[in-house]
């Protein structure tokens, strides 16, 4: 089975996905899409493509902690209108593998802000399948 | 592309992802060993700094090859990836890491790494590796 961006099954992310992949690392390593939020809870989603993968046919542990360093930096900005903020710290636990073709979708929850702070925390699946957890903190840049 | 600094090789990369961000370069033997990774345009985010998820590989690369290394290459999976961001690094720079084990039991394997460039901590990454089939 071969995943290119060129074949991405269109039914799989929603007609409202926004592609915010548009330059540097974010474009080498996506394309990962924006969702509709969900209350307060922002969503991102991208599809698991050949380039993402390791060599034992599970999508590869640095992208996925891109896709989440992606998801978070962005709702930091968002949550603070900042036009930059840079992440200071993230834990991520790997729950679980992601396949070939997956979509992958991610809900990132603010915790707390401060003047100077964004504390977040993200749930990453496959489906209901729970593939990553991970928080963190970002710096507001003035 | 970048070429080998003096005195390393080129890592061989296998996984699609790595082979997609490298290339990725080593020297010295098995826990003494360096890995050096030069920054390009296509690894950096809009305020022209390595993007933290470049990072992160860099480390998720460089630590698995370490575990992989004081495993005798046995098989095993991330749990856990802790990342500090200290610094930022630019186009160009070298970072560099020699991946320390903090500890290896029957069933895991505790690794930790200080990325530096210019002589200088970017960032610092402690990890959790379970080795497969053990309990």
């Amino acid at each position: 089975m071969s995943v290119e961006a060129s074949q991405l099954p269109a039914n799989n992310l929603p007609a409202d996905a926004e592609n915010i992949s548009l330059r540097g690392f974010n474009l080498h390593a996506g394309p990962f899409y924006r969702l509709p939020d969900d209350g307060a809870v922002r969503r991102f989603a991208f599809i698991a493509l050949d380039k993402h993968m390791n060599s034992v046919g599970t999508v590869h542990g640095g992208l996925l902690m891109t896709f989440a360093d992606i998801a978070m930096s962005r709702t930091s900005r968002l949550a603070t209108d900042a036009k930059s903020c840079s992440t200071i710290s993230l834990s991520c636990d790997f729950v679980g593998a992601g396949k070939l073709g997956d979509l992958i979708d991610i809900r990132v929850h603010v915790t707390r802000r401060t003047r100077t702070l964004v504390f977040m925390s993200s749930e990453m699946k496959a489906g209901e399948r729970v593939l990553m957890s991970a928080q963190g903190m970002w710096k507001i840049t003035p | 592309m970048t070429a080998a600094p003096e005195g390393f090789t080129e890592v061989r990369l296998v996984d699609p992802f790595e082979l997609h961000v490298g290339p990725a370069f080593s020297q010295g033997d098995v826990g003494v060993r360096r890995y050096a990774f030069q920054v390009q345009a296509h690894h950096c985010n809009l305020r022209g700094v390595v993007h933290g998820g470049m990072l992160m590989t860099l480390a998720d690369m460089t630590l698995g090859q370490a575990v992989w290394d004081v495993t005798d290459r046995a098989h095993s999976v991330t749990l856990n990836m802790q990342h500090q961001f200290i610094k930022s690094a630019k186009e160009g720079d070298w970072i560099e890491v020699v991946p320390e084990l903090t500890r290896r039991t029957r069933a895991f394997v505790f690794m930790r790494g200080d990325f530096t460039a210019n002589g200088e901590i970017v960032m610092t990454t402690s990890s959790v590796w379970k080795l497969l089939g053990q309990d």
